[in-house]
């Protein structure tokens, strides 16, 4: 299994560990993560708006790259997997945007034709790689630990742009792949809720409101981890938590990890190698 | 015969003149298939409980009066089909009824809806226009077909209020503009007739404005009219970069995505911050800085640049 | 307190827009409007189909002439023939200035105001916004009532009208949230509180709250009403849930079909077919039904609306809400299937009795919209004319209360008005009352479908009298159970009722007394159109004893003579 592996921008820098454990465990389960190293920033869910066009642009090239190395692309990370996936919508229903695109890529030898889907880690795991099949692979199953599950918008909603992988209101992806990975699930009703973190720094204190609330029901259900596959989320509920707590008038600890570290500690891998000890909360 | 079962509703009851806190009550009643909710909360208040106290008016989706959660989830209770909605009970076959989120409680589900006319008074959603007094009237203004269909959707808005009680940046504070009113001001801000655009985007600019939105799509995810808020709300953003609006941390936050991905092509992480927020601004991410500096994580300073940034580039000059 | 200069009970089409043209009259003035539902949630956000106006953008030889000539024989002549022609005079600049002020439209090529044809209309003129025109509108004029700065009392209920018997005094309202009751004094009051066709309940396509709250106060208050057993069944809705599939759905193109797959309408009307008047083909489709036509299911007797020949694109951009209504209410996509529809109780002509400038006798009291009845529609109302007639009446009505208002000076309303309505509403909580109000209200609904519906006879029709008369006495022991003062929603149906039953008594009363058939009112016993005997309006008035009187009053003619009414 082979795909060209969009990275976050924020995993190549505040959040590396997400990165660096994904490339731990994937050679293990024989996925072959092609780096798409002239990939630029997806616009963050900030150049949709700043310029329409440029962001279909901009991630109409990041798509055709993978295109060109005839393979679908694979992201770790929420807001990317929005942004490509919506540009991704409008230039497949909107042939004037898709010819204006391909008009300014074609100098760099690129064209926007459609043909590579972009995926989530986590869709990657529970349909192209199986449950049962990474069942097999667990050295260390979780059985010990009890986990909620974060799964943060991006991977959400709009449902009409998540290609039927989950349903928002009652999602259960990253649960089932927990269970399978032996750990056990509590009742987490801010499961499909928002972090805040698009507006951290513009509305800070209305953000950590949401991510306190999170972190507190995490505590109250008796979780010892918070899992989310993404690094934006894992962001808001590590880096600020406790400020977030303060917040909401709670405090305590809830260690947050991110999906492939998860994965990673159920194949056998350590904390250490799998860089939890970078969080804020240890 | 259509199908007929029983099916139980735990409906949220809260009187402030006989109870101290909120408590939720069992009934029991035989639904056909094809029946909304609308229809069964009718039956149970016409034939069982007549103090169940909530709002509804044309029974058809157009009015926006019966709005509330529905196992969990904030829809019309008139366009929602029963038997739609077994499969999202927690316990089966029993759908509980909620007021909206977000709101003030009058009594069991009907909320105290003023916050919502407030909100669509303080930015300015009418339409101010250019003809004066004594020539209304007389002509129609000449509208191209392709201008209505900018706004067309956002005009389906019933102010139903589903959004509002499902949005994050809400629930954390209830001065936020709300998904309503940026849809409301998306469509006079595109409309042509309007004059007062500039006023209405300074507003719009200011604290709890179009610049909180934290992009859940919760509001998209739960529009009964299926209206792409979230558009809109990139709309009037969009507006502010049309204008020139600079003066704001939002459009700070977003030019210097825009800036970083025009240089190098990845983003200088290391400076967002200060570039959003200014020096004495960012003096407040100083513990965040020290956490991550602790850790070993700050980023570089220095972004490597991407291959093929002049192609990234040329995107920037041929594109606006 | 001091008195308001105008109170306007609705915060529909017809009272927002008298509010704005009052205070466009004279800003000076004191004005509230009072509403029993949030302004924008109002029964206008339903009309679906769209507003005419001999604008001639479509058909370039539209004439207002050709408009007054459509609304009259549609009315099948029993509309005043001035006040059809202020309707359709003023048509073009109530459009536009709606436009004006931010109304959206569908648009012509050129940009111009876009219409269709409709029922009984000669020439394209009705204009729209796809098909939500009422709810576009709405919003319209909500936004320039908040920016006008229009105040609104908004969930509190019209309990009584008050007079002296020369002018008004104001009304008494109900806060709904906190159950308080108050008078609120004014110069003139300028009811808009819409039309009674609920109380058909099952078979209505209209909203919870339309049973004529308005209308009923007025009789009570000793107003005249006129016409009221006109009422006017759309041919299609809905058949599980009666609600409306507008007529836009016909003006695009869409075919009435039975079920040996004819196009039925060839018989009734050979040359509009589908687009006869409302009445012409409400009446086809009970003619086709009863003789074996049509089709059968648990919900009942319907016929087939096929839009399918239209094509997915075309009812994707101009008829959505149709096509969601008909996906959510009865499983169908008129895409792939024709959507199963019956008559449905739609639209009352009949109302308060009043002039040109919506005034009725009492000097500051005026009536609005579907609540009144100048008369415009006469015995049938064509499809366009209704929000026509909401912008048109509430202009007039508010810019003449705001011009007289400043000189009438009301007198108190006595603590002894207000003291009725409080111990009425306390008597409904007594614990020795066995009535059930949704009983009563069910049986209204169904002595009416069956004794006054689409076809009426003599004998129908006084047994539908007595069930209404006894329903009335059973009222009197209705029982209100909830004994909260808090939104008391119990208490407001019941009122509801009250006001529903009084009105089915005139419809079912003035239906018996006009022994002809025009427009909506079909006699099977007296078949034909009677000008020698019946070319008159129906009054109504209620005496001391709470008893119905029943008179009648001239048409006002004008340059069109009667005629045989034929499509």
């Amino acid at each position: 299994m082979k795909y060209a592996y969009y990275i976050s921008c924020i995993n190549e820098s505040l959040s590396m560990e997400a990165d660096t454990s994904m490339n731990l465990w994937t050679k293990d389960l024989g996925i072959e993560l092609v780096p798409l190293t002239s990939g630029t920033c997806c616009g963050g869910s900030n150049l949709d708006f700043t310029s329409p066009d440029q962001f279909l642009a901009v991630n109409g090239r990041n798509i055709a790259l993978a295109e060109k190395m005839g393979l679908d692309m694979i992201t770790s990370c929420n807001t990317c997997l929005l942004g490509l996936r919506h540009a991704k919508h409008i230039l497949d229903t909107q042939p004037e945007k898709k010819e204006m695109v391909n008009e300014i890529i074609k100098e760099e030898g690129l064209e926007y034709t459609g043909k590579s889907e972009v995926k989530h880690l986590l869709w990657v795991l529970i349909d192209d790689y199986g449950l049962d099949k990474l069942a097999e692979k667990i050295t260390n199953p979780l059985t010990e630990y009890k986990f909620a599950a974060f799964y943060g918008c991006h991977i959400l909603r709009p449902s009409t742009l998540m290609g039927g992988h989950d349903d928002p209101y009652r999602p259960h992806t990253l649960e089932d792949l927990v269970r399978r990975l032996g750990g056990n699930v509590v009742e987490f009703e801010s499961r499909n809720k928002c972090c805040g973190f698009h507006t951290l720094l513009v509305a800070e204190d209305e953000s950590i409101k949401l991510s306190g609330s999170a972190i507190d029901e995490a505590i109250s259900a008796g979780a010892d981890f918070i899992v989310t596959p993404c690094p934006l989320c894992h962001m808001a509920l590590d880096a600020y938590q406790k400020e977030a707590l303060a917040r909401v008038q709670s405090s305590g600890k809830m260690r947050i990890l991110h999906l492939s570290q998860i994965v990673g500690l159920a194949l056998g891998y350590s904390e250490k190698q799998l860089g939890l000890n970078k969080h804020v909360v240890v | 015969m259509d199908e007929k079962k029983d099916i139980y509703f735990k409906i949220f009851r809260f009187n402030p003149e006989a109870d101290t806190k909120p408590f939720y009550d069992d009934f029991k009643i035989s639904v056909e298939k094809g029946v909304t909710i609308l229809r069964a909360i009718n039956y149970i208040k016409d034939h069982v409980d007549s103090t169940l106290s909530y709002r509804f008016y044309c029974q058809a989706g157009i009015c926006g009066s019966c709005s509330m959660r529905i196992n969990g989830v904030s829809k019309l209770a008139c366009t929602t089909q029963v038997w739609d909605e077994l499969p999202n009970c927690k316990e089966v076959d029993v759908i509980t009824i909620e007021p909206m989120n977000n709101f003030e409680i009058i009594r069991d589900m009907v909320v105290e809806y003023t916050p919502v006319i407030s909100k669509l008074e303080k930015y300015i959603s009418w339409v101010t226009p250019r003809i004066k007094q004594e020539d209304l009237g007389k002509k129609e203004h000449l509208i191209p077909e392709a201008e209505f269909k900018v706004y067309d959707a956002a005009t389906d808005c019933i102010l139903c209020g589903a959004c509002y009680s499902e949005c994050s940046m809400m629930t954390s504070s209830r001065e936020y503009i709300s998904p309503l009113a940026l849809l409301k001001a998306f469509r006079m801000v595109k409309d042509s007739r309007d004059t007062r655009s500039q006023d209405r985007m300074k507003v719009l600019n200011e604290d709890h404005g179009m610049w909180d939105c934290t992009h859940c799509y919760r509001c998209v995810q739960a529009c009964v009219k299926n209206i792409p808020i979230m558009d809109a709300i990139q709309g009037v953003r969009n507006e502010a970069f049309l204008r020139g609006m600079k003066n704001s941390e939002g459009y700070r936050h977003a030019y210097a995505f825009t800036q970083d991905i025009k240089s190098t092509g990845r983003l200088k992480e290391s400076t967002i911050a200060v570039r959003t927020k200014g020096i004495f601004g960012s003096v407040s991410m100083l513990p965040f800085a020290l956490k991550m500096m602790s850790r070993n994580r700050m980023p570089h300073f220095f972004v490597k640049t991407i291959p093929g940034i002049k192609y990234v580039k040329k995107i920037f000059q041929k594109l606006k | 307190m001091q008195p308001y200069d105008i109170i306007i009970v609705g915060a529909g089409g017809g009272g927002m827009y008298a509010a704005m043209e009052a205070l466009q009259t004279n800003p000076k003035l004191k004005i509230a409007v009072v509403s029993k539902v949030y302004p924008t949630r109002s029964h206008t956000s339903a009309a679906q189909g769209g507003v005419n106006a001999a604008l001639a953008n479509r058909h370039k030889d539209d004439t207002i002439d050709l408009h007054i000539f459509d609304t009259i024989k549609g009315s099948d002549y029993l509309a005043d023939q001035d006040a059809a022609a202020i309707l359709c005079e003023m048509a073009p600049y109530v459009v536009r200035e709606m436009e004006n002020l931010g109304a959206p439209f569908s648009r012509m090529e050129d940009g111009t105001i876009a219409q269709r044809p409709f029922g009984g209309a000669q020439k394209y003129r009705c204009c729209y916004c796809a098909d939500r025109t009422g709810h576009t509108l709405l919003q319209a004029l909500f936004e320039q009532c908040l920016r006008q700065g229009v105040k609104f009392f908004s969930e509190y209920y019209l309990l009584s009208i008050e007079h002296d018997g020369d002018k008004a005094k104001g009304v008494v309202v109900m806060n709904m949230q906190t159950g308080k009751i108050d008078a609120m004094p004014a110069r003139s009051v300028i009811i808009a509180t819409g039309g009674y066709a609920k109380m058909y309940w099952q078979k209505s396509s209209n909203a919870a709250g339309s049973t004529g709250d308005g209308i009923a106060a007025a009789l009570r208050a000793g107003l005249a009403l006129e016409d009221m057993e006109f009422v006017q069944f759309h041919p299609t809705g809905l058949r599980k849930s009666g609600l409306l599939i507008s007529e836009g759905a016909r003006g695009e193109g869409g075919y009435l079909v039975n079920n040996k797959g004819e196009r039925f309408m060839k018989t009734y009307a050979p040359e509009k077919m589908e687009l006869g008047p409302r009445d012409l083909v409400s009446r086809s489709i009970e003619i086709e039904i009863n003789e074996g036509r049509g089709f059968d299911s648990d919900a009942g007797q319907y016929m087939h609306l096929d839009l399918r020949h239209l094509g997915a694109k075309l009812i994707k951009e101009r008829l959505p809400q149709i096509r969601q209504l008909a996906i959510d209410f009865e499983g169908v996509d008129p895409i792939d299937e024709p959507i199963p529809i019956r008559p449905t109780a739609h639209y009352s002509m009949g109302g308060i009795d009043v002039n040109n400038d919506g005034h009725t006798a009492i000097k500051g009291i005026y009536a609005v919209g579907e609540c009144s009845c100048v008369s415009v529609h006469g015995a049938n109302r064509l499809g366009g004319n209704s929000l026509l007639e909401v912008l048109v009446f509430g202009k007039l009505a508010g810019r003449h209360a705001a011009q007289n208002a400043p000189s009438l000076t009301p007198g108190a309303i006595s603590t002894a008005a207000v003291e009725k309505s409080v111990k009425e509403i306390e008597a409904y909580g007594h614990h020795d009352r066995t009535e059930r109000y949704g009983e009563l209200r069910d049986e209204l609904g169904k002595t009416l479908g069956a004794n006054a519906g689409i076809y009426r006879t003599k004998k129908k029709l006084e047994k539908g009298i007595e069930e209404i008369m006894e329903i009335k006495e059973r009222f009197k022991n209705v029982r209100v159970n909830d004994g909260s003062v808090i939104f008391n929603t119990n208490l407001f149906q019941v009122l509801e009722l009250k006001n529903m039953i009084a009105l089915a008594e005139t419809v079912a009363r003035g239906a018996l007394a006009r022994e002809e058939s025009r427009g909506s009112h079909s006699r099977e016993d007296f078949p034909v159109r009677d000008d020698a005997k019946w070319h008159k309006h129906s009054i109504f008035h209620m005496n001391d004893q709470g008893e119905i009187t029943l008179s009648t009053k001239p048409v006002t003619m004008g340059k069109y003579e009667l005629q045989e009414r034929k499509y």
